[in-house]
């Protein structure tokens, strides 16, 4: 079974952009993030509050950008969201 | 304490003891013109203690303590016992102000908009905000700038200004003798020498401005101007900040507010006229 994720809870964090950069501030944490595309495109895609899996969020994110080739894009998806889990912006459903 | 002095500075009040006379002498003439904490209650005390059970006779040796303190702190001779209160106010705002997001840095004002200046030790902020001071901008400290966390307005902390060095003669050269206090030879810091801030500073301590221009400021180097990135902002004013991580959510909306609203530059000068044209220049552009 793959691995399914979802956001912290929905109100978990604020964001904030400033330039190219994006600042999220994790309220359980109190800690600040500053993230760079396309971290705040695969927490986009989990803002409606389902669970889904990488390939799903890759999916989602095809849909809106073009990510050149899958098999390349997909472990760099499947990286960020393990490393964003680490991070507690992101959980295991 | 057998020797006590109580100020307010901006929104912050202090009590100062000493177990000696001399150091609160000195502090009572520079901040002749500062007011009294209004209800009488100091938001934080500072005390100057002997370092050793026979420090206070014995090559005095001074400690500094108060709500909060360095256990590391390392004991000052007696005759920095000016610096000694300075930095043990210092401390208090540093390790205890909650009510603004506490950024380290100098600001001057002109016509209600606020420049902030920040930068490592040595970067020129202290002497530029001071020289800036005398030249027709109101100094709003050279120290802390204290970002509100609702409006976003700059509210000043215009404690003495601290020259180090060569900036003592630069100042006092433009400066009457009565606003500059004794030289303080030798501390870690090489001399210092403490400016009162003039009396539009001091008057109008309580009044804040909406920040314009921020500046990151570097004395040494040819004449440069550079724009600074936001996200480079944002991280260099968390690092400027004492309280960033104490406040939490709102201190984050107000920095936040505070990078994507003012415009950044940072300036290289090789003396302190130079920095005073390039300032003018820029707060023209931005204005």
């Amino acid at each position: 079974m793959p691995r399914r994720y979802c956001q912290d809870s929905p109100d978990a964090i604020t964001s904030c952009v400033l330039e190219d950069m994006v600042l999220l501030y994790h309220r359980p944490s109190g800690q600040t993030h500053m993230v760079i595309s396309p971290v705040p495109e695969i927490l986009a895609t989990l803002d409606g509050g389902a669970a889904l899996t990488a390939d799903e969020v890759l999916g989602q994110l095809a849909s809106l950008y073009d990510l050149g080739a899958a098999e390349e894009a997909g472990p760099q998806v499947e990286a960020h969201l393990a490393e964003l889990t680490e991070l507690g912006l992101v959980r295991i459903a | 304490m057998n020797h006590a002095l109580s100020l307010r500075i901006g929104p912050a009040t202090f009590r100062i003891g000493s177990t000696w006379r001399r150091p609160v002498e000195a502090l009572v003439a520079l901040y002749a013109d500062y007011p009294a904490p209004v209800d009488g209650v100091a938001d934080f005390t500072v005390r100057l203690e002997p370092a050793g059970p026979f420090r206070r006779w014995l090559r005095p040796s001074i400690f500094i303590t108060g709500d909060h303190g360095l256990a590391d702190a390392a004991p000052m001779s007696l005759a920095h016992g000016l610096l000694a209160a300075e930095m043990g106010m210092n401390l208090q705002m540093a390790l205890g102000w909650r009510r603004h997001l506490l950024l380290h840095a100098s600001s001057v004002e002109k016509d209600g908009r606020a420049l902030v200046m920040t930068g490592e030790s040595g970067s020129g902020k202290s002497t530029l905000a001071a020289q800036l001071g005398e030249r027709g901008w109101r100094l709003m400290g050279d120290e802390f700038a204290l970002l509100d966390l609702d409006t976003g307005a700059v509210f000043p902390f215009p404690r003495l200004v601290s020259l180090k060095n060569r900036a003592i003669d630069v100042l006092a050269a433009e400066t009457p003798q009565r606003r500059m206090g004794p030289l303080l030879a030798g501390t870690a810091k090489g001399d210092i020498r403490h400016l009162v801030p003039n009396r539009d500073a001091i008057g109008r301590m309580g009044e804040g401005a909406k920040p314009a221009l921020l500046l990151f400021p570097r004395f040494g180097h040819a004449a440069d101007v550079r724009a600074v990135g936001q996200g480079e902002v944002f991280m260099r004013l968390t690092q400027a900040s004492t309280n960033y991580v104490a406040l939490g959510e709102p201190g984050f909306a107000a920095l936040t507010r505070f990078v994507a609203d003012v415009p950044a530059r940072a300036i290289d000068f090789p003396s302190g006229d130079e920095a005073v044209a390039l300032v003018e220049r820029l707060w023209k552009e931005c204005g």
